[in-house]
Parts: structure tokens; sequence; C-alpha cells
């Protein structure tokens, strides 16, 4: 049994901090929607970015790394070059999304220190991603698929220091255009493209999908890619209507996304609906409801259409996403460790015997409701539908914590 | 003659279990042939549910544990191959029925 490779398992100790930070910013993402006003909900308001940054630095990036050093051996089917480097990225990125986070609400003078904290924790993990990368012979779509992903996340993190280098006044750039390359590089350039390569591993890994056509997912990352890059052209030339050429593409890279997903989902001969199942059905169509109300956008120019799309597709989509594969992944990076040793010798447990019912379900409802109440909130202009979704959320996401306590110390 | 049969061997392969679904290697059409010589000299071909999977090389080990626990076996070869392509078809009925497919 010694002899097992680790390569395709780093150990738990590694990942677990990860894991426990992005639940804890999960709460505290949650606890912040109770200081929005819908007066003031704006993509420029410093709260706003600051509880963008929280949620998106603090959970989404602290859990995908997490998740990356564990399955980024299992999609490229290498060993890392170096999974040590695990151990650097998160208290660099933890820092650094504090600083970050204080910066935009109390002083912008934190803010070029928390940029270049995030940058260097970034820049070691994409270093280490290139590096295993170059380990694979031959790239197939979702390795391709990581690799232009880290790309573009290099980009992004470039532009984001610019920004907050702008917003603390060291450099005169126009933080405007900044902005939306900065978004689009990391959101869709990063999030979406890593989301896209890596569901395409996990979904059927998890349902036991076979013989769909990965064509879909081709045309749809490809789009996206060239949609990002149309976004970030038009910032720096200042070409308006490349920037909505690269909305549209990304729009459509989406629904064909969504398309294979479906059909996934359809052919799936494993019907159970767990906690993992009903997460992603939640999670998508989040994303059908975030690209509806991004096409109301474009219709009716009003500004809550694109925050409540923005909102349904962070909360909702990335949110329930990651969730739902936390209670596939933590139960299986804890039974390797605690008891594979033990498979052949004694009884042990399955990974769903380390799920917790009551507060995994109890997480996803009231994550739902919260979702949809701030939806609602956003589209109808109501601080109270704003707090009651805040309440929910804030449950949700203790009972989401709770859960992760409980399989990491199953025994 | 060979020291075990085929049966043979698939039942004691039929003790190891993938923990994510469920049910034992066997029953869920992972091992498609297993063969033994005169000397007990064993070669086990399956394939796995991904290529992705990522305890791969720990159920191998498995594998290859379960057939060395049986007597007089010497030499024990797992060969992991991707054709043809598992599919949930290859399952017994009691697995197909039990994930609803």
């Amino acid at each position: 049994m010694n002899s097992i490779s680790q390569d395709f398992a780093p150990p738990f100790k590694l990942i677990a901090p990860y894991f426990i930070l992005g639940g804890i910013f999960y709460i505290l993402s949650s606890f912040f929607v109770f200081s929005f006003e819908v007066s003031e909900l704006s993509f420029l308001n410093p709260s706003i970015i600051s509880f963008v940054h929280l949620f998106l630095l603090g959970f989404i990036m602290m859990t995908i790394f997490g998740a990356m050093a564990q399955l980024v051996p299992v999609v490229l089917e290498v060993g890392h070059f170096g999974v040590e480097l695990f151990y650097a990225i998160w208290p660099l990125l933890l820092i650094g999304t504090l600083l970050m986070v204080f910066g935009f609400v109390y002083s912008a003078d934190l803010l070029p220190y928390g940029g270049v904290v995030v940058l260097i924790s970034m820049m070691i993990f994409v270093m280490e991603i290139f590096m295993t990368i170059f380990k694979v012979k031959k790239l197939n779509l979702v390795m391709s698929s990581v690799l232009i992903s880290n790309t573009f996340l290099f980009f992004g993190i470039i532009v984001g220091l610019l920004m907050a280098l702008t917003y603390a006044g060291t450099i005169d750039l126009n933080i405007h255009e900044l902005l939306r390359a900065h978004v689009y590089l990391v959101i869709g350039g990063y999030i979406s493209i890593t989301i896209m390569g890596l569901s395409i591993v996990l979904v059927p890994m998890f349902t036991l999908a076979h013989s769909f056509s990965m064509r879909p997912l081709e045309i749809s990352i490809t789009l996206m890619s060239v949609g990002v890059s149309l976004v970030v052209l038009s910032s720096v030339f200042s070409v308006e209507v490349l920037a909505y050429l690269g909305y549209l593409l990304s729009i459509i890279s989406m629904c064909f996304y969504f398309y294979i997903i479906y059909i996934i989902y359809k052919t799936r001969p494993r019907k159970e609906n767990d906690v993992y199942a009903i997460s992603l059905m939640i999670s998508y169509s989040s994303l059908i409801s975030a690209l509806l109300l991004g096409i109301a956008y474009f219709v009716t120019a009003k500004e809550e259409m694109l925050l409540a799309s923005a909102w349904i597709m962070f909360f909702g989509f990335f949110g329930f996403l990651i969730t739902g594969h936390i209670y596939k992944i933590i139960p299986f990076l804890v039974w390797f460790e605690r008891f594979s040793p033990l498979v052949g010798k004694e009884k042990v447990p399955m990974l769903a015997d380390m799920v917790p019912y009551k507060s995994s379900q109890a997480q996803m409802i009231f994550s739902a409701v919260g979702v949809l109440l701030v939806t609602l909130a956003i589209l109808f202009r109501s601080d109270v539908l704003i707090d009651a979704g805040a309440s929910f959320l804030v449950v949700g996401a203790f009972a989401f914590f709770r859960s992760m306590l409980f399989m990491i110390n199953f025994k | 003659m060979a020291l075990y049969t085929k049966e043979e061997l698939f039942l004691a392969i039929s003790t190891v279990i993938d923990p994510e679904v469920g049910f034992n290697l066997v029953e869920m059409g992972l091992i498609y042939d297993a063969e033994c010589d005169d000397e007990g000299n064993v070669k086990v071909t399956m394939t796995l549910s991904t290529k992705a999977c990522p305890l791969h090389q720990m159920i191998v080990q498995w594998v290859k544990e379960a057939v060395e626990k049986m007597a007089d076996i010497k030499e024990v070869e797992v060969e992991v191959v991707w054709e043809p392509v598992w599919n949930i078809s290859m399952a017994d009925d009691n697995v197909k029925k039990a994930l609803g497919a």
C-alpha cells in the first residue's frame, strides 16, 4: 500500500486551509450583504467592489485554488511541478484579500499593498500550473482549457494591480477601461473557463455519463476566449463595439456550455438526487437566469438587470457549483488519507456516508432562498428583501461551514 | 490446468468496492477478464469508469491485493485498458436499478 503514489491526492493538511478559509469568507460575504442599500447599488460603489473581492478572492478563488491542488493532476494526468508551493499561496491570498477588502472601504492606501500580495500569490499559483502543464506531452481539450484560463488569470491580475495603483493615486490610468478588462479576464477568462474545463471532467465522473460529444465545449471555450480578448482590446483601444461583440460571444459561449451540461444531465446513468446533484441543478438554473437577466439588460438598459445578473451569477452559479463540488472533494480527500489504508482490513465508510444530510440540505435550501430574495431585492429595489435574503444566506453559509467541519473531522 | 478459474478470480476481486458509488468492481462491469496459469500467475484486465479517476492507482492496488490473498498465487499483473470504453450497460442489473439507469 505504501508504494502507491500520492501524486493524485496531495496531503489534506495542504488543502484544508483553502477550504476552511473559503468557508469563512463565504460566511463573511453573506454578512456583508446586510450592508447593501439598494439606492447605492452600483458597480463602482467601493462597498460593492469590496464585497466582490471578499466573495471572489476570499471564497471563489481560495476554494478553486485548493481544489486545483487536487484536481490538476487528475485532469492533466501528471503530478504537480511543486505541490509544496500551495503552502505559500493561501497565506498570501488571505493577507492580500483582507488588505483589498479593507482598502476599498476604509483606506485606498492599502490597495497597492493588497494588490501586490494578491499578485504574488496568484503568480505563484499560475507559474506552478504552467510548469505542471509543461510536463504534459499532448494537451487535450480540458488540459488546454487549464492553460487558457491561467493565461487569462495572469493578465487579469496584472490589470488588477494597475487598477489598485490607479485607485490609490500612484499612477494615472482610465480606471473604467481597466475595470472592464479586469472583470472579463478574471471572471470570463479564468473562473468561467476553469469551470467549463473542470466540470466536464467532474460532472460525468460523478454521474457516470459517457458518449457525449465534446464539440459544444470546444465551441464554448473558443467563443469565451475570443469574447474576453475582444473586451480587453476594447479597453486598450477604446473601441466600444468590440466590447459589445465580446459580451455577445460570452453569452453565446455560456449557452453552448449549458447545452453540453444539459446533454450530460439528460443521459446520466446515475440519477440519484443527492446534495451534489441538486446543488448543480440550482447552479445551472442560476446560470440560465443570469443569462436571461443579462439579455434583458441589453434590451432595457436598466442597471438593476445587470446587477441582478451579476449577483445571481456569483452567489447562484459560482456559489452552488463550488459548494456542490465541496461535498464531493472533501470526503474524497479525507477518505483517501484516513480510510484508504484500511481497505481490505476493516469496514470503511463510503464517500456518501461522510456528507451530513441535515446541514447540507439546510445549506442548499437557505442559500437558494437567500439568492432568490436578494435577486428580487435588486430588481424591485427593496431594502427589506435585502435583509431577508441576507438572513437566509448567513444561515446557509453557517450550515455549509458546519457540513465542511463534519466532513473534515469524520472518523 | 489453471490454478483458478475466471469465476473464482472474479469472486476474489468482487471484494473490492468503489467508495464513490458503493458497488464492487465486478458488478460495475469494470473487470473485463482474469486468467490464471497452472503456476499461479494471474493477469487481470480491467477498466475504470473514467480516465480521470483519482483512485486509479489505488483501485489497481486493491485488485492486486484481493487476488494475492488467494492461496498459491505467485504474481499478479493488472492491466488497465480503455477499449472498450466502459458504459453503464456493462454493469449488472442490480447496479443499473440502484442508480436509476
